[in-house]
């Protein structure tokens, strides 16, 4: 019998955002904490699964979507943002996430990133950075620190990597924080602040890779090593201080909002809107579009 | 009187050819002929030579036509850069401006006397009636529609409509050039009368060409999304869009490279909306990875690949047909997928309908194969009855399947599944690129991806019982086949008219539908042929080779191709049927007189 409590919207919660797939990561993978982290900030922000769509890569951290009951989209290597860009524009009223790691952010789909910022679709980025290629077997990636020994660099790296925050700060993304397992509940608020901001968003997530990754970057290392940005006093809406802390890559480890635009900037989703608004009326039934060639 | 005329002319950029031929096409289309018109441009972005060659008829024009009828040469360095595309013969009419010098009987055009050669004085004209040479391409218009009897009515109803914002004196200037052309042409007749008939009944006609109609097609068949980058020759399907898709409820994005457009176009199907990209081959060689993405996530996509020479860059402004491999076969792992050709400017509208009807029905990705000469050229052409086309829509779950335990894969007996998208409840999935269960969950079993996979390939089975999708026309007992596909198709269905006019005994077989290979359809067509030609414009040609790996193929049928840019003329295609005609008689022979021999 369906009761009346049933017929009622219930208050949503993180197990209501748990799928019944298994992840496939390795026992004390930071993913883990970056998927509790969505679980919450989801709940949190009250919208039911099947208004979320959630896109990834590929990649270890691009299984995500699959373990969530939002509607996913598991793509291929590096697309993760051209294609959560189109479900947006296409329907600007969902709410559409897209994750991935840092090859599959900054090397293969590295090109993208610049391009969903200046048009600033409102999709929220989050990034699982683990500065190693983990499902492939421990290969260099675009954000291994120069001099690390990977199979792909026997005698140690002779690159220096990306700095993915100062490279979205660069192309002006208008919300920028970073996170780490290390911090559930601060790393849910930026999940949740990401989501919630107006526009682009990005999340970088140090999420630590527990098979290829070095000693000092697990968990708990972490935990120790990170300094949240709000306990230096930094104002995040300071653009010039947000990149002047990002250059801190890869040396400090801070968390937090980096920087949060106070004035949001029409998202092109909306403006998509108010276009086919502006010219609906102008339409020719479909049927008669070839009137358009007719010679009088 | 003539029922077929093919205008050629050439003039240095700033000649105003192509604004001529331009008007002109527009005249035919409003005092009702059929016409085409293709441009040709030297490779400067702006400036340097350029032409046109214009093709009006009383009956339908299925091609730019051979030999030029006229030949109009502003200047013979810019005209003879055209060589292969403004032909001149013994039966053309060669009008230029005297002003070049060169005298009537010392034409640079070795080995050819045309029919009659006028040295007019057209600069002059057009500084004397207009106080300005740039109305030489008026001065033209007034030569050609007084010789040939064209159009006077529709050219000056088209300078009045173009010249409206640029006020009284420009067009008067241009009515006084267009008149002296007239008065010219009057005072120096031809020998031989050559006055166009005049249409039965001037209907409503349509101009336009082939990116355009495509891009209309999309609207008509419902598309909502289409996203790409610019690449010639297919940005105009863009650019159309751009102008009209938001009126619709759609939206287009200029994506960052060619992947983004695919995979924008792909997100958006993803999201329940009908989508689109366009591109050429170096852009579709970028978009394979996300097609094999389409397919496997069994998610709707129609992909316009407007053909350009090749490999690499190749010949980016000229037509080749040389993609069919790549749209076909470009994937990693076993990927079917449907490919449908275009054969001209108004049929390109109705395989674009088709496009979308296929990639909705059968959750498939579908590449329309258009080429650049239908894409760019211009075709006066009837109206449409938009009423004799379904629109198809995907298959969506109902409210028992979304309340129940919905399965996005689930296998069914056709193979379709209902796709649920983002926003419907009880619909959600994973959808992905990697193997799957039916619920969409990640599989690494092999019996699951041999399930899945049958079920990609068994899905597309109704359409190999598609023969609304080739056009075969002749007696079905004729032992000679002539097969052609997209834009030469239409000089093959001229040389098929041509050949039956000399008692050829011929059939023609013209596929809509390249991929897959509808056996049946080609089984019942070969089945009393003997012999005939698969006429390409590429180097190897393509379909000929997918036919022979994929169907016991009649003895005597062979590839008759070349590359692009250089197309084949319908008396060329005649004449090597006439060769195998000719080769069949001598086998008849040999073997009768073997039976001779031996009897």
């Amino acid at each position: 019998m369906t009761s009346l409590a049933t017929l009622t919207t219930p208050k949503l919660t993180a197990k209501h955002f748990k799928s019944d797939l298994k992840p496939i990561w390795c026992p004390g993978c930071g993913d883990f904490g970056v998927l509790q982290a969505m679980y919450r900030a989801l709940a949190a922000i009250g919208r039911p699964p099947h208004e979320i769509a959630f896109i990834s890569g590929i990649g270890c951290s691009s299984r995500i979507p699959g373990y969530t009951t939002a509607y996913g989209f598991n793509s291929v290597h590096g697309r993760a943002l051209p294609i959560a860009q189109g479900i947006k524009l296409a329907r600007p009223e969902l709410l559409v996430l897209a994750a991935g790691g840092d090859g599959d952010g900054f090397s293969i789909g590295g090109g993208h990133v610049p391009h969903a910022i200046r048009r600033n679709v409102d999709i929220t980025y989050i990034v699982m950075d683990n500065q190693i290629y983990g499902l492939t077997k421990g290969q260099l990636s675009p954000t291994s620190p120069k001099g690390l020994k990977t199979v792909t660099s026997t005698y140690g790296s002779m690159e220096s990597p990306v700095n993915p925050l100062l490279y979205v700060l660069a192309y002006g993304a208008p919300f920028v924080a970073q996170g780490t397992p290390g911090d559930m509940a601060g790393l849910t608020a930026v999940i949740e602040e990401a989501i919630r901001y107006p526009g682009f968003a990005f999340v970088n997530v140090q999420s630590p890779c527990v098979t290829y990754g070095d000693e000092d970057q697990q968990v708990k290392a972490q935990k120790a090593k990170m300094k949240t940005l709000a306990s230096l006093g930094h104002d995040p809406s300071d653009q010039l201080a947000a990149m002047d802390l990002a250059r801190a890559y890869g040396t400090e480890l801070y968390t937090g909002v980096f920087y949060r635009n106070p004035a949001p900037q029409s998202t092109m989703d909306s403006l998509v809107l108010e276009r086919q608004q502006q010219l609906a009326a102008g339409a020719l039934p479909r049927e008669r579009i070839l009137d358009l060639f007719v010679q009088h | 009187m003539k029922r077929d005329l093919v205008i050629g002319m050439a003039g240095s950029g700033g000649d105003g050819i192509v604004s001529a031929g331009e008007s002109l096409i527009s005249a035919c289309a409003a005092e009702g002929y059929n016409a085409l018109m293709t441009k040709s441009f030297g490779s400067q972005i702006r400036g340097g030579e350029s032409s046109c060659r214009i093709r009006l008829a009383i009956d339908p024009v299925l091609n730019p036509g051979g030999t030029l009828d006229v030949a109009v040469a502003l200047n013979w360095e810019d005209f003879l850069k055209f060589g292969a595309e403004l032909p001149v013969g013994g039966n053309t009419v060669v009008i230029y401006d005297s002003a070049t010098g060169v005298a009537a009987d010392k034409l640079p055009l070795p080995g050819v006397t045309p029919a009659e050669v006028f040295p007019v004085p057209i600069g002059e004209m057009a500084i004397k009636a207009a106080g300005t040479d740039k109305a030489k391409n008026t001065v033209v218009l007034g030569l050609l529609s007084a010789w040939f009897g064209i159009v006077r009515e529709g050219v000056m109803k088209g300078l009045r409509k173009k010249l409206a914002k640029k006020g009284p004196e420009v067009l008067e200037a241009n009515e006084r050039a267009f008149q002296a052309g007239i008065d010219y042409a009057t005072g120096h007749p031809l020998r031989t009368s050559r006055t166009m008939e005049k249409p039965a009944k001037p209907g409503v006609k349509l101009l336009t060409d082939g990116n355009d109609i495509c891009a209309a097609a999309a609207v008509f068949a419902g598309c909502q999304f289409f996203s790409g980058y610019p690449i010639t020759p297919s940005t105009e399907v863009m650019q159309f869009l751009t102008r009209e898709i938001w009126k619709y409820g759609g939206a287009v994005l200029q994506a960052e490279d060619e992947i983004a457009g695919i995979g924008a176009a792909l997100g958006a199907s993803y999201g329940g909306k009908k989508s689109m990209t366009a591109t050429s081959g170096p852009g579709m060689s970028l978009k394979t990875e996300m097609l094999g993405l389409a397919s496997i996530a069994e998610l709707p996509l129609v992909l316009v690949n407007v053909q350009r020479g090749g490999p690499s860059t190749g010949l980016p402004t000229k037509p080749e047909q040389s993609d069919l491999f790549q749209a076909v076969y470009s994937a990693h792992g076993d990927v079917l997928r449907p490919v449908l050709a275009p054969t001209s400017v108004s049929d390109t509208f109705d395989i674009t309908v088709e496009a979308f009807n296929i990639a909705e029905r059968y959750q498939t990705p579908v590449v329309i194969l258009s080429d650049q000469e239908i894409a760019q050229r211009k075709e006066v052409i009837d109206p449409i009855d938009t009423s004799r086309f379904q629109i198809h829509e995907r298959l969506r779950p109902g409210p028992a399947e979304l309340e129940g335990d919905y399965a996005r894969f689930r296998f069914t007996e056709n193979g379709i599944s209902p796709l649920s998208h983002p926003g419907m409840k009880g619909g959600t999935y994973l959808g992905s690129g990697i193997e799957h269960n039916e619920h969409g969950d990640p599989t690494a079993s092999g019996d699951m991806h041999a399930k899945m996979s049958e079920k990609r390939f068994r899905k597309l089975d109704p359409l190999l019982e598609r023969q609304d999708l080739f056009r075969i026309e002749g007696d079905p007992a004729a032992p000679l086949a002539l097969i052609a596909w997209g834009s030469i198709a239409g000089v093959c269905r001229e040389a098929f008219a041509l050949a039956r006019a000399d008692r050829m005994k011929v059939k023609l077989l013209v596929p809509y539908l390249l991929y897959p290979i509808a056996k049946g359809v080609y089984g019942d067509f070969f089945k009393s042929v003997k012999a005939g030609l698969v006429v390409e414009q590429s180097q190897q040609g393509q379909l000929y080779k997918i036919l022979r790996s994929e169907i016991d193929l009649p003895a005597g049928l062979r590839s008759f191709c070349r590359t692009g840019a250089n197309p084949f003329r319908p008396t060329e295609v005649v004449a090597a049927l006439r060769e195998i005609v000719l080769e069949l008689q001598r086998r008849a022979e040999t073997s009768q007189a073997m039976a001779g021999v031996t009897g």
